[in-house]
C-alpha cells in the first residue's frame, strides 16, 4: 500500500486524492495492472478467447466435414517458409502436397494364392498411413494469401434479435488447395480449425457452467446464512455430503442419464454445462454461508431490515456485494477445474460430441495406437489448451493478490 | 447364535464404540467433542449413502432387465410380464426410499454392499482387494504430493518478495556471495518448480498419462500399463525359491506411472496451498514478535509460521485424498488398471450397473469421512488451538 501511494505521490498530488476515494475495483485494477505475470496472461487470455469468439475468420478451412480436404487426408502439418533453395520471399508460402500413390503389385494374387494375400497384408502396404503419404512438391509454391474470402460463416448472430452478420473472409488461406498448419485427421479435417473453433466451445461451456455453479452457490449459501438455525443445519449437512463424493464419477453418471435421452448436440452441450456447475456448489456456497453468518448481525443489515427492505433484497443487494470482489476471484480461479471436468467427460465420449468441438472431442481417439504412432500432430491441440489454462491460472493468481486488500501489507 | 453375529457385526461394533465414547463424554470434554464428531460422521455417511444410492436410479436399466436380456442371449424369448415377476421377485418395485432402507440396514448390519448384477456376485466379493489397491494408490499419490510440496511450498514462501541478491552492507563480502548464491537458487528453484506445479494444473491427468505412454511409444519399448507384464501377471508372490525379487520389481516398474500421474495434479495444488499457508502465518504479528526477541533464520521459519501452517494441512486430508480419487478412474483408463476406479468407470459407463458403483461411490466416501474424523480428532489432542476451542466450545 505504502509503495502505491508513493508512486502516487510522484504522479502529483491530486492522484493520492483518487486513491483515498477510489472504489475497490479501481483499486484492484490498479493493483492487477502492477502485476507483470498477470498482464502477460491477461492479455494473452484475452488473444485466446478474440480469436476463439472470431474462430471462423482466423481459420482457413470450415472444422466440420463440410471442410474436410479429400486430397489430404491423415496428412502431416504444413510448414510455412519464407525461404527455400529455389529463393527467398517476403509473401509466406507452403508446398504443394501430393498423394505418392503406393506401388502395389498385385499380378501374384491372379492366381487366387492366398499365400500372396498374406504376404501383401503383413508387408503394411494396405494399412491407412502406407496409403496416405503426401510427397512435398518444393517447386510447386502456394503462396500465403491474407483477407481471402472462402466459405461462408456467420460471424456474430444473436438468433432472437434476428441479427446474424454473415461473411467469407478468413484472415489467411491459400491460391489452391487448403492450408494444414497442424496437419489433417482421418477424415481431412483441419485440426488447426477444429482447434481455434474448440477454444470457444471450451470457454463458452466454462462460463455456463460457472454462471450455474454461481447461482446455485448464492442460493445454497445466502438461505443457509441468512436464515441459520434448522436451514442451516440441514443444507451444511447435505452440502458436507455432497462435498466427499467425488465428482467426476457423479458426472459420469449424470452424463450416462443424459445419453439416454434425445438431444441436439447443442442441447447435449447446455445440459453438460449446467450439470457441471449445479453439483460444484459446496466449497463456494460454505464460503458465502459463511461471510453472510457474520455479515448478518452488523448494523448496515439492521439498518436495512428497519428500512423495510426484504429479505431477498438484503440478501441481494447488502451482503452479496459485499463479498462480491471474492465470488468474481473466485469464479475465475475455478475456471481451469471446469475446463477439465468438460475436457475430461468428452474425452471418455459421455460429454460433447463429433460436430461439437471441444478439447475433450478432438482428443477421443488419442488412445488409438494409430494415432499415437501415425499421426501424433492430432495432439497439437494439447499445446493450445495448456497455454490457455495456464493463461486462466495465472490470471486467476494475480487477480486473487490483487483483490485480497492485505497483500500490499506484505511487500 | 454364531450365525446371528455374523450377520450383525458391523452394527455392534458401531454401537459399542459410540456407547464407550458417550460413557467417557460424561466426564471428559474431549470425548465429549469426539463423541459429537462420530456421529456427524456416522450421519453423514447416511446422508452420503442416501445420495449416492439415489443418484444411482439415473443410470438406465435395473438388475432385473439385465438379468432378463442374460437369458435373451441364451436363445430364450421374453416377454414384459416375466421382466415384472423378474422385477418382483428382486424386490425392485418397491419404492426407493424402502430399498434404499434394506440396502443401508445390510450394509450397517453386517458391512454387505448388496449384488451386482453384472458381476454376478456379491458386491464385496466383486471388489475384492481392488478397493485397497485403489486406496494404495491414492495414498501413495498423497505421500508423493506431500513429500515435493511441503518442503518447496515452505521454500517458495521463504523466498518470496526476497531480493535476489545480498546487498545488506554489513556482512563480510563472503558471507555476501555466500548469502547471494543461496538466495539466487532458491529462488531459480521457486521459479522452476512454480512453473513445473502450473504445469501441472494445467495439464489434465489423463493427458499427461498419455503423453508419458506416448514417449514410451517414441522408444519403442513396451509401454509400462497395467499392475505387471505378462511375464510376471500369473506368478504369485511367493514361489518355491522364496519371495519373488523379480515380481517386486516388475511391480515397482509399473505402479510409479499412475502414482506420478494423479500426484502431479495433487502436488501442484497442494505446493500453493502450503505456499499460501505459511505467507498468511509468516505475516502475522507473533513472528515479528519472536524476531524481534532475535529468533531467526530456520529456527523462527521451523518454530513458528511452519509450525502453525501444518495443522490446515493435516486437516485437509481427507479432502485431498478425495481429490486425488475423483482423477483415479480416468487415468486407470488410459494406463490400463483393473483397480476399483476402472471398475467404477465400468459398472457407470458401460454395465450401468448400479449397485456396484454406489458400493464403491460409498467406500471412497467412507475413507473420505473416516480420515476427516482422524484428523479433527488428532488435531484436538495435538494442536494447542483447537484443543483451546474444543474445551471451551464443548461441542463444535
Amino acid at each position: 500500500m505504502i509503495s502505491l501511494i508513493s508512486r502516487l505521490h510522484r504522479r502529483g498530488q491530486d492522484r493520492s486524492e483518487q486513491y483515498f476515494t477510489a472504489g475497490q475495483f479501481a483499486l484492484i485494477r490498479a493493483r492487477f495492472l502492477r502485476n507483470t505475470t498477470g498482464v502477460i496472461a491477461g492479455t494473452l487470455l484475452s488473444a485466446l478467447v478474440l480469436i476463439g469468439f472470431f474462430a471462423p475468420f482466423f481459420s482457413p478451412n470450415a472444422p466440420g466435414i463440410e471442410g474436410a480436404n479429400p486430397d489430404y487426408r491423415r496428412g502431416a502439418p504444413q510448414a510455412v517458409r519464407f525461404c527455400d533453395a529455389n529463393g527467398c520471399s517476403l509473401r509466406p508460402f507452403t508446398y504443394t502436397y501430393v498423394r505418392e500413390t503406393p506401388k502395389l503389385d498385385l499380378s501374384s494374387l491372379a492366381g487366387g494364392d492366398l499365400s500372396a494375400l498374406d504376404a501383401l497384408t503383413a508387408s503394411g502396404g494396405l494399412n491407412a498411413s502406407a496409403q496416405s503419404r503426401y510427397v512435398e512438391q518444393t517447386d510447386q509454391r502456394r503462396y500465403l494469401q491474407f483477407w481471402v474470402s472462402g466459405w461462408e460463416y456467420s460471424l456474430f448472430s444473436i438468433d432472437w434479435l434476428g441479427i446474424d452478420i454473415r461473411s467469407d473472409i478468413h484472415l489467411f488461406g491459400v491460391e489452391q488447395g487448403q492450408i494444414h498448419l497442424f496437419g489433417t485427421d482421418e477424415d481431412g479435417k483441419d485440426v488447426f480449425s477444429r482447434t481455434l473453433h474448440a477454444i470457444w466451445v471450451t470457454i463458452s461451456i466454462a462460463v455456463v457452467a460457472l454462471i450455474v455453479k454461481l447461482i446455485t452457490s448464492l442460493l445454497v449459501g445466502g438461505i443457509s446464512g441468512y436464515f441459520g438455525g434448522r436451514v442451516d443445519a440441514v443444507l451444511m449437512a447435505i452440502t458436507e455430503a455432497v462435498r466427499v463424493i467425488p465428482p467426476i464419477p457423479i458426472y459420469l453418471a449424470c452424463a450416462v442419464a443424459l445419453s439416454q435421452i434425445e438431444l441436439t448436440p447443442v442441447q447435449r452441450y447446455f445440459a453438460i454445462a449446467v450439470m457441471i456447475g449445479a453439483l460444484d456448489f459446496t466449497t463456494l456456497g460454505r464460503r458465502l454461508r459463511t461471510h453472510i453468518l457474520t455479515e448478518r448481525n452488523q448494523d448496515y443489515v439492521l439498518a436495512a431490515r428497519l428500512s423495510g427492505a426484504s429479505t431477498g433484497r438484503i440478501i441481494w443487494r447488502h451482503l452479496v456485494p459485499s463479498f462480491s470482489s471474492y465470488i468474481i476471484v473466485d469464479t475465475l480461479i475455478n475456471f481451469p477445474y471446469v475446463i477439465l471436468a468438460e475436457t475430461s467427460l468428452s474425452f471418455l465420449g459421455l460429454g460433447l460430441t463429433e460436430p461439437v468441438n471441444s478439447l475433450g472431442v478432438l482428443l477421443q481417439k488419442a488412445q488409438d495406437p494409430d494415432i499415437q504412432q501415425n499421426m501424433v500432430w492430432q495432439f497439437a491441440p494439447v499445446g493450445v489448451f495448456v497455454l490457455l489454462i495456464m493463461a486462466f491460472v495465472f490470471v486467476g493468481d494475480a487477480l486473487r493478490d490483487a483483490a485480497d486488500p492485505y497483500s500490499e501489507r506484505r511487500r | 447364535m454364531y450365525e446371528f453375529l455374523t450377520n450383525t457385526w458391523l452394527l455392534w461394533l458401531l454401537s459399542t464404540s459410540a456407547a464407550l465414547l458417550w460413557w467417557r463424554s460424561r466426564v471428559s470434554q474431549l470425548f465429549r467433542y469426539i463423541y459429537h464428531r462420530y456421529l456427524l460422521a456416522l450421519g453423514t455417511l447416511m446422508l452420503v449413502s442416501a445420495i449416492v444410492f439415489s443418484l444411482m436410479e439415473v443410470l438406465p436399466g435395473d438388475c432385473a432387465e439385465k438379468m432378463i436380456a442374460y437369458k435373451n442371449t441364451q436363445g430364450e424369448v421374453i416377454t414384459q410380464a416375466q421382466i415384472d415377476a423378474e422385477r418382483a421377485r428382486m424386490g425392485l418395485d418397491r419404492p426407493l426410499a424402502v430399498r434404499w432402507a434394506d440396502w443401508v440396514s445390510d450394509l450397517t448390519l453386517k458391512g454387505d454392499l448388496g449384488f451386482s448384477c453384472s458381476k454376478r456376485q456379491s458386491v464385496n466379493a466383486a471388489l475384492g482387494d481392488r478397493f485397497w489397491i485403489s486406496f494404495g494408490f491414492c495414498i501413495a499419490g498423497l505421500l508423493f504430493a506431500y513429500l515435493i510440496a511441503v518442503p518447496f511450498g515452505i521454500l517458495s514462501a521463504w523466498s518470496l518478495n526476497k531480493p535476489w541478491l545480498d546487498r545488506k552492507a554489513h556482512h563480510a563480502p563472503a558471507r555476501r556471495l555466500r548469502n547471494s548464491l543461496g538466495l539466487a537458487l532458491s529462488k531459480c528453484m521457486d521459479l522452476q518448480l512454480r512453473l513445473i506445479s502450473y504445469l501441472g494444473l494445467a495439464l489434465p491427468n489423463f493427458l499427461l498419462a498419455l503423453s508419458i505412454i506416448l514417449l514410451y511409444v517414441f522408444a519403442g519399448e513396451p509401454t509400462p500399463t497395467g499392475l505387471f507384464s505378462e511375464q510376471w501377471q500369473g506368478q504369485p508372490w511367493f514361489a518355491a525359491s522364496g519371495f519373488q525379487w523379480g515380481k517386486l520389481q516388475d511391480f515397482l516398474g509399473h505402479i510409479w506411472l499412475p502414482i506420478l500421474v494423479i500426484g502431479w495434479a495433487a502436488t501442484a495444488l497442494q505446493l500453493q496451498t502450503v505456499r499460501a499457508l505459511v505467507v498468511d502465518e509468516s505475516n502475522k504479528l507473533y513472528v515479528e514478535a519472536a524476531r524481534a526477541r532475535g529468533i531467526d533464520g530456520v529456527r523462527l521459519w521451523a518454530r513458528y509460521p511452519v509450525k502453525h501452517s501444518i495443522s490446515p494441512l493435516f486437516n485437509s486430508v481427507g479432502f485431498d485424498f478425495q481429490r486425488i480419487f475423483n482423477d483415479l478412474p480416468i487415468v486407470a483408463v488410459v494406463i490400463g488398471l483393473t483397480d476399483a476406479a476402472a471398475l467404477l468407470i465400468e459398472a457407470l459407463a458401460m454395465t450401468n450397473d448400479q449397485e456396484l458403483a454406489a458400493g464403491i461411490l460409498f467406500l471412497v466416501a467412507l475413507a473420505v469421512i473416516s480420515m476427516n474424523f482422524i484428523t479433527d480428532v488428532v488435531l484436538a489432542i495435538v494442536d494447542p488451538r483447537v484443543r483451546n476451542s474444543v474445551m471451551q466450545g464443548g461441542g463444535h
